[in-house]
């Protein structure tokens, strides 16, 4: 019947030689007959965020990508290392495709790796991370307005930004793509 | 959670829902201080216009009992307006429910959503341009004084700037004016008046590496690069008034007599979201038959739904239609800018994505 565009959110597609997420898709029609895709796309290995908007019947090529969960291990200057726990098979990944996830990453955390024909591509980053605050300033008394904040340090020795109410030794749970306090775990 | 119920344990949440009425109420004030007559039109009609690229909610009509009628939920308040205007109403709006099918999904759009269409005589399109100025401007006012009483502070003297997502705008008239082909040439560097035909415009696409075969048409090329590489650049800043459509592309309105007869029609761009679509109308009834034909064929061919040709709208394009320019503009959208917020759901107590979940829409 009528005519329906195939790119969906969370799909993987060839988009200028390039494989990339599709983050946002939406049908509209401008008028006379066309319709579009209007899709935000981010490249995965450039971590390019693009907006396109394809022709309905525009053909794009679907890319399969397999997820494999791995270990991470460790990174140096260049390179972040990933084990798979069955096989102890390893895959490497350019430092800079991780973008603002590394930095929310202990050795030994469990990611999920997207791989293209044996090739890492780059990791699908968790929603959220749970990291331990390792140093924090005891909240002043009294200074309890509300929207106040504070930097405190998780593990992994990154500052963040939180409510004055959380204390050395929290669990707290962070959104790696912002770097934002999410909630107290 | 259902937004009742989450006002309902959030009430600092409605200030932004109030705007919607604080606006209706802004359009309604507007108009009647203009002496513009409010026609109520129906919502349920038993044949529509033919415009090709909308789908249409068809349901059925019983009477008498047990005697069935194909009835279709209109796309907007022209058809009717313009009877009216045939009739002698004179200047005229309508404030109301419009059903676009499928237009579900993305920040801009909802099934049912509120349309204001008005109809000016005597008049062309450059003077609704000012007119909509006019309205916007009024309409940012209403809902700066009703803030006021609230919170006295946030009155803001007498700015027309606003912040939209944290966006600065200025709303103060006059508000930026480019033709298509300006646009075409500043962002694209595409010369439009050369490229109205499928041949260069299909070579320019290539060239600029769009994959076009020998099935795409001249208006998806020019969608493609219009959305594409154009419409980020409009109404940023400031409002954008984009004027003198390619005359394939305004299928209600009036071209101009010499070549390359652009058609005089206008859309308004606000920080990116497109708010309202005026044309100087077509008051050639033989015209408007010849497109809607043309119309019904792309349904057809694109495998929508088909319906009866409203034939009574050219019947009052014979009795005779008044010079005049009509505009519809989205009051969702205005409601959004207006409140900051970035999804249309977020202007209704009940948007259709909560009614129908997200089987309608993301």
């Amino acid at each position: 019947m009528s005519q329906t565009d195939q790119i969906k959110k969370g799909m993987y597609v060839d988009f200028h030689n390039e494989p990339h997420l599709v983050v946002e898709a939406s049908l509209y029609s401008p008028g006379k007959g066309s319709a579009f895709t209007r899709t935000r796309l981010k490249g995965l290995l450039s971590g390019k965020t693009t907006d396109f908007n394809f022709r309905s019947g525009e053909k794009v090529e679907e890319i399969e990508l397999n997820t494999r969960e791995m270990q991470y291990l460790y990174s140096d200057v260049t390179y972040a290392y990933f084990m798979d726990p069955q096989t102890f098979e390893q895959k490497t990944l350019p430092k800079e495709r991780l973008g603002s996830l590394l930095p929310f990453l202990r050795e030994g955390d469990s990611c999920l790796v997207l791989v293209q024909d044996d090739e890492a591509v780059t990791i699908r980053p968790p929603g959220k991370v749970k990291l331990k605050v390792t140093e924090a300033e005891e909240t002043v008394k009294g200074n309890t307005s509300s929207g106040a904040t504070k930097s405190v340090v998780v593990e992994t020795g990154v500052a963040v930004t939180v409510p004055l109410f959380i204390k050395k030794g929290d669990i707290i749970l962070i959104n790696p793509e912002t770097g934002d306090y999410v909630e107290r775990a | 959670m259902q937004t009742w119920r989450e006002l309902q344990q959030h009430p600092e949440n409605f200030s932004s829902y109030l705007v919607r009425s604080w606006v209706l109420a802004a359009i309604r004030q507007f108009f009647t201080d203009r002496h513009y007559v409010e026609a109520e039109v129906p919502l349920l009609a038993p044949s529509l216009p033919q415009e090709s690229y909308l789908e249409v909610f068809t349901t059925t009509l019983e009477a008498p009992p047990g005697h069935f009628t194909p009835a279709y939920l209109t796309t907007s308040p022209e058809t009717w307006l313009k009877k009216l205007l045939a009739a002698g109403i004179g200047n005229c709006y309508s404030l109301t429910k419009s059903f676009r099918n499928q237009e579900t999904s993305g920040p801009f759009h909802n099934p049912e959503f509120t349309l204001l269409e008005w109809y000016q005589v005597n008049a062309d399109y450059h003077d609704v341009m000012k007119e909509t100025e006019e309205l916007v401007v009024y309409c940012l006012r209403e809902v700066q004084k009703r803030q006021g009483r609230l919170k006295p502070r946030l009155t803001g003297g007498a700015s027309l700037k606003i912040s939209y997502q944290g966006q600065a705008l200025d709303l103060a008239s006059p508000w930026e004016r480019l033709s298509v082909a300006e646009v075409f040439a500043k962002f694209a560097q595409i010369d439009l008046p050369t490229h109205l035909t499928l041949e260069p415009m299909r070579k320019a696409a290539g060239d600029k590496g769009y994959s076009v075969d020998l099935s795409t048409s001249w208006e998806q090329i020019y969608h493609q690069i219009f959305l594409n590489e154009i419409e980020p650049h409009l109404g940023q800043g400031q409002p954008t008034i984009l004027y003198d459509y390619p005359p394939s592309l305004a299928a209600l309105a009036k071209t101009k007599a010499e070549p390359p007869h652009w058609a005089e029609r206008f859309e308004v761009y606000i920080a990116g979201i497109e708010l309202g679509d005026c044309y100087s109308e077509l008051t050639d009834w033989e015209e408007q038959e010849r497109r809607f034909e043309i119309e019904k064929d792309l349904r057809k061919q694109g495998g929508k739904q088909d319906y009866p040709t409203d034939t009574e709208l050219i019947e009052a394009l014979k009795v005779g239609l008044p010079r005049c320019s009509g505009m519809a503009l989205g009051v969702d959208r205005l409601v959004m800018l207006l409140a900051d917020v970035d999804n249309i759901a977020k202007t209704m107590f009940f948007p259709a994505k909560e009614l129908f979940g997200d089987a309608s829409g993301q």
